[in-house]
């Protein structure tokens, strides 16, 4: 036993030395650079990085499209955006980087955030990448997208861009890597290797491409996996509250109440914040809208909130969306 | 034309206006610290300023129509040609302004050698790196057009020959069904090549070059051996009756262009993008008009002559090795 304790201490107190080595060289991670040595450092990260990155891209094809997605399980979950796979249940094929392609059906997803899944339907072992955690991004930090812009040219390969995360809200995250069509539903990747973010929308400024962030993954997870598909044509139909939020960390706040709105004639208000719904956490905008969407109109629902530091229930009977 | 329907079918994002989020709520990454932002440029240090001053801005009736790369100390400097047709003026950083002459042209690389007409000697001239590791992820920057800044980004995809793509008519073809031999277009792309040659919809082609076509196939086949530029001889059966139209081909990125919401998305794009020995590739934010200037690594050594804008996330570069050899029996006869 004696001889075993320095051992042990010497490991533990190397071990120590080896993460504050490290904290301290991550200078590649989200600092903006000063000289050749910065751009030197985020230069040979995105180099070891960028080959296991790129295994997991996959190029989707479909009857009327093409895009890109990422494998993030052994099993073939693909992560793309919802407007590249469409509908859910839906035969498509998606392709590896060496050209060879695999069938695949799609899944769930939020039009509202462009979330979409697929997943593989062959059975394998697929190379695949790891998401990055809850609330990790940030503005600052440097990213890289991949995908197939233009579609799949195996003699062209994969093609990278470097950037940073220039903005980021709860369903929103944008970069300035540059995006173009058939990129929809590729990887925006940060310097660790994990996955931030799914390309969605191309701005006007070609520095301003617009990503669905990870959270919105993780938020709906299962109901995406489910294959359940959130979409706008859907949400006519289903019940209806008549708030606008803002997530906070306590829950979300209130910025708006819809005039004659099921929300006001109960005397929901603006600030109030929103903790639960049916007893469900509510974490996310688009959270509360998938739950009120699996209601009808004249369903009723038991929303939690805070007023100030009043905690309050109540049971609303949902209403119907107003036709624009 | 197949490609025009792959075109077409790249997915584009279609989510309707009330999807987009505002940001202006929340905290966004200040201008300068972004990829292309003054901090960063600044990191490059003083490889930034030689950059600028190896490059030339080539004019025509005072416009800028292309950058050019400076490669001896008396002011030569190599240029992509096909951008450059009428240059009269090279300006360099400095704002000083100098006639040109252009002194050689090599059509398979699309490099053009000018000569700024003056006396002086000591032209900063860009220092080639045929070695330089360009492998995908690796910093490459250029000069602004303004030549007051740079702009940055990182080498992607494989290094690989660019092939021919070949001239178009601008047609839409089917084959027709009916008795009548040859193939039927089906639609005329506006402003193109066939379109000003007076070509119709549900014209049949049948001869080409005094040559029978029966079906797409053979007419792709023939058209796609001529380049833009050429002219061929069209037969066609307008309602029973023989046409006979000559059409001058047009470029097939040109050509297509409407169709392509890529390249609409893209801004404008070089003319000609194809047949190259070999390139390599990058996404500098730069446009067309910044061809024919160097592309340099983050010692600020030139590792390439930008030569075609291609879209939005792409522009090709002549890797140094191809340019610098291209041109050194010329510079050798310099005194």
């Amino acid at each position: 036993m004696n001889r075993f304790f320095p051992n042990t201490l010497i490991l533990f107190v190397s071990s120590l030395f080896l993460d504050a080595d490290v904290v301290s060289e991550k200078k590649w991670f989200s600092e903006t650079p000063q000289n050749h040595a910065d751009l030197n450092a985020i230069q040979d990260r995105l180099r070891l990085i960028l080959s296991e990155a790129k295994k997991s891209l996959v190029a989707i094809e479909s009857d009327d499209g093409a895009g890109s997605g990422v494998i993030v399980s052994e099993d073939g979950l693909v992560l793309t955006a919802a407007h590249v796979i469409g509908k859910t249940g839906k035969k498509m094929k998606v392709r590896l980087p060496n050209g060879k392609s695999l069938p695949a059906v799609s899944l769930g997803g939020s039009e509202i955030s462009d979330a979409g899944m697929l997943k593989i339907t062959k059975k394998g072992k697929w190379p695949h990448v790891q998401i990055e955690k809850m609330n990790s991004s940030k503005v600052g930090d440097w990213c890289f997208a991949i995908g197939h812009p233009g579609g799949f040219d195996k003699e062209r390969g994969i093609i990278v861009r470097l950037g940073r995360v220039i903005g980021k809200t709860e369903d929103t995250l944008q970069s300035d890597s540059r995006l173009l069509g058939g990129d929809s539903g590729g990887p925006l990747f940060n310097l660790d290797g994990k996955v931030i973010a799914i390309h969605s929308r191309i701005s006007k400024e070609p520095d301003q491409n617009f990503h669905v962030p990870i959270e919105c993954f993780h938020i709906n997870w299962d109901f995406y996996r489910e294959g359940q598909l959130l979409t706008f044509d859907k949400l006519e139909e289903k019940g209806f509250l008549g708030v606008s939020c803002e997530a906070t960390k306590d829950g979300l706040m209130i910025l708006n109440v819809v005039e004659g709105s099921s929300a006001q004639k109960i005397g929901l208000q603006k600030n109030d914040i929103l903790y639960s719904l049916d007893g469900e956490k509510l974490d996310s905008r688009e959270e509360l809208t998938i739950l009120i969407s699996g209601k009808k109109p004249n369903e009723a629902v038991t929303i939690e909130y805070h007023r100030g530091e009043k905690q309050l229930s109540l049971r609303v009977v949902l209403g119907e969306r107003p036709t624009e | 034309m197949k490609i025009l329907n792959q075109i077409i079918l790249i997915l584009l994002s279609t989510l309707p206006v009330h999807a987009y989020t505002d940001l202006n709520n929340s905290e966004l990454l200040i201008a300068s610290d972004r990829l292309n932002g003054s901090s960063i440029q600044n990191a490059f240090g003083s490889s930034k300023e030689v950059a600028i001053q190896a490059t030339v801005r080539l004019l025509r009736n005072n416009k800028l129509i292309a950058l050019g790369s400076i490669v001896h100390p008396s002011g030569y400097v190599i240029t992509k040609a096909s951008s450059c047709v009428g240059a009269r003026e090279a300006e360099t950083f400095d704002g000083e302004k100098y006639s040109l002459k252009i002194k050689k042209r090599y059509e398979e690389t699309d490099l053009a050698i000018y000569k700024l007409e003056t006396d002086k000697n000591s032209f900063q001239v860009i220092d080639w790196d045929v070695d330089c590791n360009t492998s995908e992820g690796s910093w490459v920057f250029a000069a602004h057009s303004n030549l007051e800044e740079i702009r940055i980004g990182v080498t992607s995809g494989l290094p690989r020959k660019i092939g021919r793509e070949g001239g178009v008519m601008g047609v839409l073809l089917t084959t027709d069904t009916s008795k009548v031999k040859g193939v039927k277009i089906s639609e005329v792309v506006p402003q193109a090549a066939a379109y000003r040659a007076g070509l119709l919809e549900g014209d049949i082609i049948t001869e080409v070059d005094n040559r029978r076509v029966k079906n797409q196939d053979s007419l792709i086949k023939i058209i796609g051996k001529k380049d833009p530029g050429d002219v061929v001889r069209i037969e066609v059966n307008r309602k029973d009756e023989i046409r006979k139209f000559l059409v001058t081909l047009g470029h097939r990125s040109v050509t297509f262009d409407l169709f392509n919401r890529n390249l609409q998305m893209s801004g404008p794009v070089s003319k000609r993008k194809d047949n190259f020995e070999m390139i390599i590739q990058h996404d500098l934010p730069i446009g067309k008009e910044s061809m024919g200037g160097p592309l340099f690594n983050l010692d600020g050594k030139c590792i390439g002559i930008n030569i075609a804008r291609v879209d939005r996330v792409s522009t090709y570069a002549l890797p140094a090795y191809l340019p610098s050899k291209v041109i050194a029996p010329f510079l050798e006869k310099l005194p």
